[in-house]
């Protein structure tokens, strides 16, 4: 200790021995000593003098100390100091503990130096990621801090050597978990300084969780309430996903968009009370709407930027950040950076914005005409405008409609009366952006170009109103400074653009032309005049080039010759060449936001160089067609003789146009009449040849049924009266037979009668069948009488049916005779004699028409009494067989008769054996063979 | 974009094999046939089904060249499956599979399941790794096994949802710390803490639990 002490004390006592001596023992001593307690002390003395002999203790003792590092791991108050030295050697920026005189002859880069030397030896980084496992805090918190330094130092460096080694990043990762803050929060710093220009850092330190993490930081914070831990987290989000698309996706795909919204929840009441925010509001702000805008921005692949788009507008934070715009308080520059953010997201779904946005506009553009308001604010609103209006016909002619005389309401504020007002203001900057955002509204819209004419403006009390147009005209005759004439001048070039109705309206005053020529003839040479005489040039040539000619004293022609005259047209195309070349306008057309920094950068408008880019050859086309002035009038004065000649032959074509077109109407009409008539004619054509088909059918029917009524029913009949003299004869035999039978019966009856009195049931039988049978006979012959005398009555009807048929027959030959002759006057058709035709062709058809539905009533009824007539057929032919049916009944009665009159034979043979068994002598007359049947009936009897 | 869980998966294995192609094919139901180097990791995710739960699965997909190796080893970390892939018609990147398992086992946490995938079946004449050896190799280091084709999607989705059931089916039999987000397994947001294997103070509410 005491030698120690000597060395300590040396250079304060008297100054003999120099730092660098003793930094040499200190490092010496750190080097040799066994003892710990030694080694701890020189660290600690080397650290008390990194400061002030910066360069001695680190030439010297860096090595040492990172030694020491490792081997004293176990020692955390020596690690530490020798932490702390190696921060005080490597860093580059004075720290701030205390001021002693900082060594004057270190070169600025000391630091750079060190740490270059320091990340040489490959152990020594790694060695530091593996101190970051001590918990010690005096050990944990220097090696972020040094670490930091080593990364503000040799960024690049340090970051592939924190790739390579396993587990790097999560060691610095799981800093972010520390309990103590001073950790938590320089570990933010470093893992800002470690993801800078890093993609692959960036990604391992997202995967690991960053954007949880950093979340919750926030929300712990406070969110936009919290303090510069927030902005550092902000920072850091920021590191992470600009430019990254892959940690872009991963950010939207585990829904961190949503968990952006909290941050732009501003309490109203807490407004209320403090209208300002603080300055650390206003910073995280800033950086939270940058992070915003780094989702949203351009330079992203479209397919991501628009998924980005539509989840933050689904999670209500486009809602929000308009919100934010129409809070009153809210800083400028926020405002201007809620705009740039606001415009990328409107960008690509203004559509759905719109609802949210007209209100919005209103107050945008409150504060893009008040020239109080921030330079910047006020382009970023123009930006935002212009955004908003781009390729958006809905929010274009939106927005001129509030400029309409009609839509004009005297109570509130409309978009239009900002910008009229702005227009006209006399602040030359309200002037240029009121031009600007309203040449926007009316961009590649021709349809909002025209309704923009019917604008009428009330200058002053009593004095008539003057059109938009025309009042641009006259603020711009009456000077004023560059801006205003510029903004005024790009707004009618737009406007007149590819628009002839407008450059029509335009040359109805012809104060305008005049103007432009004294303007572009002017001489003057002051860069902004140029500029000026460049675009009045470029009117004038739009003029000539969207010119329709009817206006008489400003047609192409003239105003070709007057440029030429006046103006010159070397000297013409020299002005407008002019603009191009102006460094404002190169300026302008690179991007199509504004980077301007100073008011009166203001000059050109990104979408006008376009529209300037595309007219600028053909007007120079159009303004110089031809070099040889005198063929050219010439030419233009053969033109007009041509033209007069040529609008003289047009005026004939347009009337023989005229008339032919009336003539072709009217064989139109007569065509079409004639194709009604024939089409009639045809339909009637057709319907006669369907009666004469009928007719045939009937006849065919007729005939069949005529002949075939009469054949068949002759046939039928004498079927019928052969079946009935059959029947007749069947009967009658029957009858014979019966008769037989019965005086059979009457002469076995008599004998059983005779013999026997049993058998009289059977008996009584057979002639009551019989007598019903005669009576069933009878009956039939009753039918067949009535049949008879019904085919009769048919027959009368088939005779006045072929008398009606006769009929139809003798109508239809008129009909066709009628029709004969309407075809024949048909054929010979004259368009004159058409319509009369027509009329009595139509009167025939009429009459025709009547005949017809006549002779198809008679078809119908003839068809009718026909069925009827087939029907009483069928009804006899039926008949027929119920009396075949009955025949057959009849027939088989007899049978069972017959079968009965057996029985009653066997009876009786039985009844006369037994007579004769009895002894009694019977008369045989009858056959023996029934003898053999007495057994069985014998037994019957018994 | 509710889920019930998050799994985090990494695609690992040579060069040239068709691990982009496989995310590809698994996220945007395409295939491209040109594809260019991926650089360090790419990052891509879908949400699948799985016993009737909604998981969403996060899958960094690593660059195969060798010189991305030591930036590709952070991810093995936070990461609750693998699918090793190698190519079946390249028996060398058959061969360099112990060297990737060896990589992986040593910088993952022990439970990550790892599938291993044979790629390109569809080029069948061209095989040059018989479907039995990957089964084999498989076997014996205790991995699930697959052939897929990311041209044909053959295969492709059974691949990342057999890896998540299989997670599925260790979260349930209680391996997995689901409270420690470094296993690359997170609870989703509004999952309520029904499951029987997850500590009832661990409520996974909104802020995420940053548990560490």
């Amino acid at each position: 200790m005491e030698y120690f002490r000597k060395y300590l004390g040396g250079p304060q006592e008297g100054g003999q021995p120099t730092g660098a001596e003793t930094v040499e023992r200190l490092v010496d001593r750190v080097q040799s000593s066994t003892l710990l307690d030694d080694r701890r002390d020189a660290v600690r003395a080397l650290k008390a003098m990194s400061k002030k002999f910066r360069l001695e203790v680190g030439t010297q003792g860096m090595d040492i100390l990172a030694k020491t590092l490792e081997a004293d791991r176990g020692d955390a108050e020596i690690t530490g100091y020798a932490l702390d030295a190696l921060c005080n050697i490597l860093s580059n920026e004075p720290l701030d503990d205390d001021d002693e005189e900082i060594q004057e002859n270190v070169p600025d880069d000391l630091g750079n130096q060190f740490t270059e030397i320091f990340i040489k030896k490959t152990d020594n980084v790694p060695a530091l990621l593996s101190l970051l496992e001590e918990y010690d805090f005096h050990i944990r918190w220097p090696t972020v801090r040094l670490l930091t330094i080593l990364l503000t130092n040799k960024g690049k460096d340090l970051q592939d050597i924190i790739l390579v080694s396993p587990m790097g990043v999560s060691k610095l990762m799981d800093l972010l978990s520390d309990s103590r803050e001073i950790i938590r929060n320089d570990a933010l710093l470093l893992l800002i300084q470690l993801t800078k220009n890093n993609a692959n850092l960036q990604k391992i330190v997202a995967f690991e969780n960053a954007f949880e993490r950093l979340f919750d930081v926030i929300t712990e914070e406070g969110d936009s309430d919290g303090g510069i831990v927030v902005e550092d987290c902000l920072l850091l989000l920021l590191n992470l996903l600009k430019n990254n698309a892959s940690n872009q996706n991963f950010f939207r795909e585990s829904s961190f968009i949503q968990r952006l919204s909290p941050f732009f929840n501003l309490k109203s009441d807490q407004q209320a009370s403090q209208p300002g925010w603080s300055a650390q509001k206003v910073t995280n702000i800033h950086k939270m709407l940058q992070l915003v805008r780094t989702l949203v921005s351009p330079n992203s692949p479209q397919q991501q930027m628009s998924a980005c788009q539509r989840s933050m507008f689904q999670c209500g934070l486009v809602q929000q950040l308009c919100t934010i715009l129409m809070a009153s308080g809210v800083p400028a520059d926020v405002l201007t950076e809620v705009n740039t953010g606001h415009s990328h997201v409107v960008l690509d779904i203004n559509g759905l914005l719109l609802v949210i946005i007209i209100p919005a506009i209103v107050v945008l553009l409150m504060s893009m005409v008040n020239e109080k308001q921030p330079f910047t604010l006020r382009c970023a609103v123009l930006y935002c405008f212009q955004s908003f209006l781009y390729r958006n016909e809905i929010g274009q002619s939106q927005i001129v409609q509030t400029l309409l005389p009609t839509s004009s309401d005297a109570n509130t504020i409309s978009a239009g009366q900002l910008l009229c007002g702005g227009l006209f203001s006399a602040d030359c900057l309200s002037n240029w952006f009121a031009a600007v955002a309203l040449l926007h509204a009316i961009m590649e819209n021709s349809t909002q170009k025209e309704q923009l004419l019917r604008v009428q403006l009330a200058t002053s009390l009593g004095s008539p109103p003057v059109s938009l147009l025309q009042q641009c005209c006259n603020i711009l005759s009456q000077g004023g400074k560059i801006q205003t004439r510029v903004g005024l001048l790009m707004l009618m070039c737009g406007w007149m653009s590819s628009c002839p109705i407008v450059v029509a309206h335009f040359l109805t005053n012809t104060a305008n032309i005049p103007f432009l020529i004294t303007q572009v003839s002017a001489s003057e040479s002051d860069e902004n005049e140029t500029l000026v005489q460049g675009l009045c040039s470029f009117l004038l040539g739009i003029c000539v080039l969207d010119n329709d000619d009817q206006n008489e004293t400003f047609n192409r022609a003239s105003l070709r010759q007057i440029i030429e005259k006046r103006i010159g047209l070397e000297s013409f195309s020299d002005k407008l060449t002019q603009i191009p070349k102006n460094e404002s306008y190169t300026k302008a057309a690179k991007k199509p936001n504004f980077t301007y920094k100073h008011p009166s950068e203001v000059v050109f408008d990104f979408e006008f160089t376009r529209i300037f880019k595309s007219l600028e050859v053909d007007i120079l086309n159009t303004v110089s067609p031809n070099a040889n002035a005198a063929e050219h009038k010439q030419k233009i004065a053969n033109l007009q003789e041509h033209e007069k000649v040529v609008n003289q032959y047009k005026e004939l074509i347009q009337e023989q146009d005229t008339q032919l077109k009336s003539v072709s109407q009217e064989l139109e009409l007569l065509r079409s009449q004639n194709g009604v008539s024939t089409g009639q004619l045809s339909d009637l054509r057709e319907q006669v040849q369907q009666l004469k088909d009928q007719n045939a059918l009937l006849k065919a029917q007729k005939g069949s049924q005529g002949a075939f009524l009469d054949t068949k029913k002759e046939d039928d009949l004498r079927n019928i009266q052969e079946e009935l003299e059959r029947l007749k004869l069947y009967v009658s035999e029957k009858e014979t037979a019966i008769e037989k039978l019965k005086g059979d019966l009457t002469v076995s009856e008599a004998k059983v009668l005779a013999y026997q009195t049993d058998g009289e049931e059977d008996k009584e039988n057979n002639p009551s069948e019989v007598a019903v049978l005669q009576a069933t006979v009878n009956r039939i012959k009753c039918d067949l009488q009535e049949a008879q005398h019904m085919l009769k009555e048919r027959d009368a009807e088939v005779s006045r049916l072929t008398t009606k048929h006769n009929e139809a027959q003798r109508q239809i030959d008129n009909l066709n005779n009628i029709k004969n002759e309407n075809s024949s006057q048909a054929g010979g058709g004259d368009t004159v004699l058409l319509q009369e035709e027509i009329q009595k062709i139509s009167s025939e058809k009429l009459a025709l028409q009547e005949r017809l539905t006549k002779a198809n009533e008679e078809n119908l009824n003839l068809i009718d009494k026909v069925n009827k007539a087939q029907e009483e057929t069928k009804h006899v032919a039926k008949d027929k067989s119920e009396v075949e049916e009955e025949l057959d009944n009849l027939k088989k009665e007899q049978e069972d008769l017959l079968v009965l009159l057996a029985d009653q034979d066997t009876k009786i043979d039985t009844y006369r054996t037994r007579l004769k068994d009895l002894g009694e002598q019977v008369e045989e007359d009858d056959d023996d063979d029934d003898l053999g049947d007495d057994d069985t009936d014998d037994e019957d009897d018994n | 974009m509710s889920y019930a869980y998050l799994f985090k998966y990494i695609i690992i294995g040579d060069t040239g094999v068709g691990k982009s192609c496989l995310l590809l094919q698994f996220t945007d139901k395409r295939f491209q046939p040109v594809h260019d180097l991926t650089i360090g990791v790419e990052f891509g995710a879908r949400m699948i089904t799985i016993d009737g739960k909604q998981i969403k699965l996060q899958i960094w997909d690593t660059a195969g060249q060798e010189s991305f190796r030591s930036i590709t080893r952070s991810y093995y970390r936070g990461a609750a499956g693998a699918l090793l892939v190698y190519d079946i018609t390249r028996r060398d990147t058959f061969n360099h599979l112990t060297t990737w398992l060896e990589d992986a086992r040593q910088h993952s946490n022990s439970n990550m399941v790892i599938m291993l995938i044979g790629n390109k079946s569809d080029l069948e004449a061209r095989r040059d790794v018989k479907k039995e050896e990957g089964e084999a190799f498989a076997r014996e280091h205790g991995l699930i096994f697959m052939e897929t084709s990311a041209k044909t999607a053959a295969n492709v989705e059974e691949a990342f949802i057999n890896t998540a059931k299989e997670i599925y089916q260790k979260i349930q039999d209680g391996v997995f710390d689901i409270n420690n987000e470094a296993n690359g397994i997170k609870i989703g947001p509004q999952h309520s803490p029904s499951n029987p294997s997850m500590p009832s103070s661990g409520g996974g509410g909104s802020q995420g639990g940053g548990c560490c």
